[in-house]
């Protein structure tokens, strides 16, 4: 059994670690979670049976590097938007294109009176 | 991205041919969207509508224009930059000129509907980038209905309607074509409701979006868009069940509204 939950801890943590690191790194809580689940069960049925903890310390130490990762792009890093030239350059582009082209168009003048944008 | 936009359709889509007091020129509505694991969001896209007058020789038209760009943290994973525009008549948002062009994750498609409201016809163009980056021109025209509209002047000719007046539960049948195919959706008004967006705490139009198109929206009743309950009534807020999971549609700014 405590050879189990160090397995999954480890998965866990490794897991965790990888996330924290990836644009998604706001999921890697769920798996730090779930580490540090495992590396308390896995901690007390060494501290039963007298086994090293040696391993489990890297559990916690993997999980507790991810949440601090996780933790500072969730509060440091803003969503931003960067390299938009090219699309507000095809914006205007086609803008053009499609005034040239509704010159062309049979627009019907009724549908059209009225007007007020304001 | 393609479900995103098809979940803005719904989210905006359009009712005859009511008459336009909600939306103006110059209009600017930046949303966040957002992919919901297990209650944790993670954002994915910036969603940007805007409006703005065009001239031609003949007359004036409103260009209704959507685009949407992945925040930086994604671009080298997948980066998408897509513009979709419609040109409209301000007072019915009746669309003559659908222009859709998207780039994801160097799939680049582009697409251009002219309309014949005469004959009930769109020319369609579809251009889509080869391997070796030639284009290549695909033209066809379509029958379409009546009140079928595209995408973008859907997108905005949901705001005509008069939920005010509307007894809740009623169901609006919508015709959008996508992708030279015409396909139908149910928008239904569930009433009002509170709540709490960038904007300040407004009263808000609930309505739920189904669709036959069983591959783009998932679930009912999971798809939900809120509206403000005023004259501009601007899409505040939208969930919604897709393939992939659960997304969300949130309002970050808004300006130049016509009340």
């Amino acid at each position: 059994m405590r050879k189990v939950f160090i397995i999954l801890g480890l998965i866990a943590a490794i897991l965790a670690v990888i996330l924290s690191v990836l644009p998604l790194s706001n999921l890697a809580f769920i798996p730090a979670i779930l580490a540090l689940a495992f590396g308390i069960a896995a901690l007390y049925l060494t501290n039963k049976s007298g086994a090293s903890k040696k391993i489990i310390h890297y559990i916690f130490l993997l999980t507790v590097l991810s949440l601090a990762f996780a933790t500072y792009k969730s509060v440091f890093s803003r969503p931003e938007v960067v390299n938009t030239e090219e699309l507000q350059e095809k914006e205007i582009e086609s803008e053009q294109e499609a005034i040239d082209e509704l010159e062309e168009l049979d627009i019907e003048v009724e549908d059209l009176e009225g007007i007020n944008l304001e | 991205m393609y479900r995103i936009t098809i979940v803005l359709v719904f989210l905006f889509s359009f009712f005859g041919n009511a008459q336009n007091n909600a939306v103006g020129a110059n209009e600017k509505l930046v949303f966040t969207a957002s992919y919901n694991m297990s209650g944790i969001l993670n954002n994915l896209a910036e969603v940007r509508m805007e409006t703005s007058e065009v001239k031609t020789s003949k007359t004036t038209l409103l260009r209704l224009k959507c685009t949407a760009s992945t925040y930086s943290k994604w671009d080298h994973f997948f980066k998408i930059r897509d513009l979709y525009e419609s040109y409209v008549s301000p007072t019915t948002l009746k669309p003559y000129l659908y222009k859709r062009d998207i780039n994801e994750g160097g799939y680049y498609k582009a697409m251009k509907y002219t309309y014949n409201h005469k004959t009930n016809t769109i020319k369609t163009l579809q251009q889509k980038k080869k391997k070796d980056g030639t284009v290549w021109d695909e033209n066809k025209t379509i029958s379409v209905q009546s009140k079928t509209k595209d995408i973008v002047s859907t997108l905005y000719g949901i705001r005509t309607m008069d939920f005010g007046n509307m007894p809740q539960g009623k169901s609006t049948e919508l015709i959008i074509v996508f992708d030279r195919e015409e396909f139908i959706a149910h928008i239904t008004y569930l009433g009002k409701e509170n709540i709490s967006t960038a904007i300040g705490n407004k009263s808000c139009y609930k309505l739920s979006i189904d669709t036959n198109k069983a591959d783009v929206l998932k679930g009912s009743n999971s798809n939900i868009i809120w509206l403000t309950a005023d004259e501009n009534k601007i899409p505040v807020y939208a969930t919604f069940k897709i393939a992939v999971g659960n997304g969300e549609l949130k309002l970050k700014s808004a300006s130049g509204l016509r009340h």
